[in-house]
């Protein structure tokens, strides 16, 4: 996998989403990047929150993952 | 004098059973007077504000607190709950309260050392207040601000060696029985493959890695005491394939009522003396055994292990020795769409730590490769293998069906077949049928 | 107070972190006696509520003594457990699944010396701080969840209720005289982090009322898409409203008769609250087990289907309950669990013995499943 233009591709989609909606589930991902298996996919991401491109916000029982520090969450939660 | 009156909660603090109240009221005042001298690092009335918070919500019959889902630990996407009282001016030293989820060591053993240490973590970062343990199994650090979790987090893994547990759309905290360390029962070492799979998955118990949350639970024998069954989306169960091993002077003892059945466990009830066809052979529920000529017979062939005897007799019945473990898949807690128990897909596999479990693991990244593809967003696997059916699953990982893997057949013939299943195939020629079946 | 680096650098997080490390290895937490006859013990017996002896094929033995423990607990008791456990125990104890304490030592002698230390131990306000029992056919510690102390969608609280509860029910604690163990546990809304569907008495915290929508701070607070896919049902979607002054925003409707009241969309949305305080309160539910002993595991069914919350002692929640555990005390054969015993005898006997109302609300109407939880068969009794 290019592993650069995959990243590309995730923050250019997450960008043009990010009017409406700021954070996606991980399965949102894999459509992103379709030719590729969920697990790679999955690593691509989970290292672009570490590379702090992304973040990641939990409701305690799921996950989701959105834009570092887009969205209205973290003014809510007091935390911006 | 507390900071707080509180008339509601101070009603729970008689009674035998231990008071949480009682306890929130001596930290309280620990904080306050700091003996230790302590740089407490949150607020030191956090805790008076607790017992104020939870009087109102006692008093308004509604909770005052606020989920937070940004916070966390660079890089984890668990472990950290966030939480906002939203009553912060009245409340200031809880305005910010967020939990840690600490993985428990299997077993749930501690040395006091270990302990002390965490207390003293989280005296001087934290609330001081914690659950012993959460419902997953992880120790509960409650109530910490933002700055601290990654102050904790770095003296967790520096001066502690000891990493947090999973929450959200992770591998969760696994847990496991209290085993063979100190078990007849266990068929396998609960705490050693618990602890091989805590390690081995630790990227998917840190990071999102599923469509929703994943739980292993290990428990070595059909009495399930970590309730696997009903909660884990794969249940480790451990099972044996031998006979029950007897020991009939032992069962001669039980008779003469030299030792008390279920291992004294109904002292204190008006049962009368022990009747081992009435309280035995009789309750076996698939009626493999008897006693002859005053000795008592297993026809372990018939056997379905649900342990009824050997909990009565514990000195006279012991589990085989040829063990393994049952994997069962699916359980899940009702919602959404009703509670599930954990299906019988592995009927028997060994559990051998000399090759890293391979046989199991095998089975863990089948379901895995499965459910990461074709699972919905907060579906859990097991609502997954009830939406595409229990053969695909077999399908997936690759095992065989066998009558061990139902209940009863099934009681309609509305069978969906696969076109190479069916001679000829699905494509049967018009022209050919219509040479012998008019129109 | 000053604020105490750790030695972590939030301009550089990477910089020296340590991840992924995982748990401490249980074994380095192992009594000697445990070490050494893992895996070779040949029975067990409960000496007496709450102190079990296990018998190693080594000859060794090892003492059990269990205590009862509020699972929220604060670091000051903790340091009175390890204390205990210093003096009695080499520094050594565990914890149980079902949040109790357990001290053990390697020899009989020593457990008059610890039991006599355990009982001494008394809170200010009079409760036990280390109540011995927890065994055999009897009630052991209730497993629960945070509630008001620290949930966002209880319906309940769960210390309050589990004190209630476990005070009304002490005798069976630290007596053994049902006809098998009685597992009780507690969840403080429908989402159950507590996994009570499975327990043979489930105390369950649940909301009745669809969420109330706080417009004027909705589109400023939440994002609209995350809060109706947070719901199970469907039952959010977008729309217009007026608010007062006549201006028209975005906000959200709820379909009031699809929601089943499970607060996932307050988690998104901190403008949709749902805590209500006639709205919310406790149902209860009877007769699961995750044991395979005798009969398969089972699910618990629920018998009463609101209680009010009366805090902060529950006494209607307690009395039924009580009455529950005493109708089986009194009805079950020994060995049998409350659903075999409710099984046998019949659900609409169960009804009549613990003295409960039968309700429509009893009767299953959500999804295929319902149907076969009716009677379609002649045999009932009258």
């Amino acid at each position: 996998m290019d592993i650069e233009a995959a990243r590309e591709t995730i923050l250019t989609t997450l960008k043009k989403k990010s009017k409406s909606k700021s954070k996606f589930y991980l399965k949102d991902f894999y459509k992103m990047i379709p030719d590729e298996k969920p697990r790679a996919v999955k690593n691509v991401v989970n290292k672009m929150v570490q590379d702090e491109l992304l973040e990641y916000w939990s409701s305690g029982s799921t996950t989701l993952i959105g834009l570092k520090g887009m969205g209205k969450q973290a003014h809510a939660e007091d935390e911006d | 004098m507390a900071k707080h009156e509180t008339p509601l909660l101070d009603q729970l603090e008689s009674g035998p059973w231990p008071s949480f109240v009682s306890d929130l009221k001596q930290e309280a005042e620990a904080r306050a007077k700091n003996e230790r001298n302590i740089e407490y690092q949150i607020p030191v009335d956090a805790v008076d504000d607790l017992l104020g918070v939870l009087e109102l919500s006692f008093k308004h019959g509604r909770t005052h607190w606020k989920h937070g889902g940004i916070v966390g630990v660079f890089g984890y996407g668990g472990g950290v709950i966030g939480r906002y009282c939203d009553q912060p001016d009245n409340f200031p030293g809880v305005a910010h309260f967020h939990t840690m989820r600490v993985n428990h060591p299997a077993g749930k053993y501690y040395t006091t050392e270990y302990l002390k240490q965490l207390c003293d973590l989280w005296d001087f970062r934290g609330s001081g207040i914690t659950n012993m343990h959460g419902s997953t199994g992880d120790i509960i650090f409650l109530g910490t601000t933002t700055p601290q979790l990654e102050e904790i987090f770095y003296e967790l893994t520096h001066n502690l060696n000891q990493d947090l547990g999973g929450s959200g759309s992770n591998l969760r905290t696994p847990s496991d029985c209290i085993g063979s360390s100190r078990c007849e029962w266990a068929c396998f070492d609960t705490q050693a493959i618990c602890h091989f799979m805590t390690k081995e998955f630790q990227d998917e118990l840190h990071r999102p890695a599923f469509p929703y949350k994943f739980k292993f639970k290990f428990d070595g024998c059909p009495n399930c005491c970590v309730a696997s069954i009903a909660r884990a989306d794969i249940s480790f169960i451990g099972t044996w394939r031998d006979d029950i091993r007897i020991d009939q002077d032992a069962v001669q003892g039980y008779i003469a009522g030299d030792y008390p059945p279920n291992g004294g466990a109904h002292a204190d009830g008006n049962w009368g003396a022990f009747d081992i066809n009435k309280e035995v052979v009789n309750i076996c529920p698939t009626g493999c055994m008897s006693m002859q000529d005053g000795k008592l017979e297993i026809d372990n062939k018939e056997c379905t292990r649900c342990m009824h005897c050997i909990n009565v007799m514990p000195r006279a019945l012991r589990p085989g020795t040829d063990t393994g473990l049952s994997m069962l898949v699916g359980a899940k807690a009702p919602i959404l769409d009703g509670a599930q128990m954990g299906s019988l897909l592995v009927p028997f596999v060994e559990v051998n730590p000399d090759n890293d479990y391979e046989a199991i693991i095998e089975v863990i990244e089948a379901l895995w490769d499965w459910w990461m593809e074709e699972g919905k967003n907060r579906e859990r696997l097991g609502e997954l293998i009830k939406r595409q059916g229990f053969q695909k699953m077999l399908d997936m990982t690759g095992i065989k069906p066998m009558p061990q893997h139902v209940q009863e057949p099934r009681t309609n013939p509305y069978i969906f077949w696969k076109e190479d299943e069916v001679p000829g195939g699905f494509n049967a020629d018009i022209t050919e049928f219509r040479k012998h079946h008019l129109r | 107070m000053a604020f105490v680096s750790s030695g972590y650098n939030p301009k550089k997080p990477m910089e020296n972190r340590i991840t992924d490390i995982g748990p401490r290895k249980y074994d380095e937490f192992y009594p000697p006696v445990i070490a050494k006859n893992k895996g070779k013990w040949k029975y067990h017996e409960i000496l007496e509520p709450g102190v079990l002896v296990h018998v190693s094929e080594t000859g060794d033995e090892v003492f059990t003594v269990r205590v009862g423990g509020a699972r929220l607990m604060s670091v000051t008791h903790i340091r009175e457990i390890c204390e205990i456990a210093d003096k009695h125990c080499d520094g050594h104890l565990r914890f149980t699944t079902r949040n109790n304490i357990e001290f053990m030592v390697d020899s009989k002698d020593k457990v008059e010396p610890l039991k006599k230390d355990l009982a001494s131990r008394k809170f200010d306000g009079g409760s036990f701080k280390f109540p011995v029992g927890g065994t055999g056919a009897g009630i052991t510690n209730i497993v629960h969840t945070q509630g008001w102390i620290h949930c966002h969608t209880p319906a309940t609280d769960a210390s309050g209720t589990v004190k209630a509860t476990m005070d009304v029910l002490y005798d069976d604690f630290s007596k053994m005289r049902l006809p098998a163990q009685l597992r009780v546990s507690m969840a403080c809304c429908l989402n159950m982090c507590g996994a009570v569907h499975c327990s043979d008495i489930a105390i369950l915290g649940y909301h009745r009322k669809p969420p109330m929508l706080d417009h004027e701070y909705l589109d400023k607070m939440c994002e609209i898409p995350l809060a109706i896919a947070a719901c199970p049902t469907a039952a959010i979607k977008p729309a217009k409203v007026e608010i007062a002054g006549g201006e028209k925003i975005k906000s959200v409707a709820v379909k009031n008769e699809r929601c089943m009241y499970c607060g996932n969309c307050y988690t998104m949305c901190p403008s949709m609250p749902l805590a209500d305080t006639e709205g919310d309160g406790i149902v209860l539910m009877v007769g699961g087990k995750v044991s395979n002993r005798v009969s398969n595991p089972m699910f618990s069914k629920v018998v009463v289907s609101f209680l009010p919350n009366d805090m902060p002692r529950w006494p209607e929640m307690t009395d039924t309950i009580k009455r529950i555990v005493e109708a089986y005390a009194a009805g079950a054969n020994k060995y049998e669990r409350v659903g075999e015993w409710a099984e046998r005898i019949g659900w609409e006997r169960f009804f009549e013995k613990c003295e409960l109302e039968f309700t429509h609300h009893l009767i299953d109407d959500f999804r295929d499943a319902a149907y076969y939880t009716w009677r379609q068969t002649t045999n009932f009794k009258f």
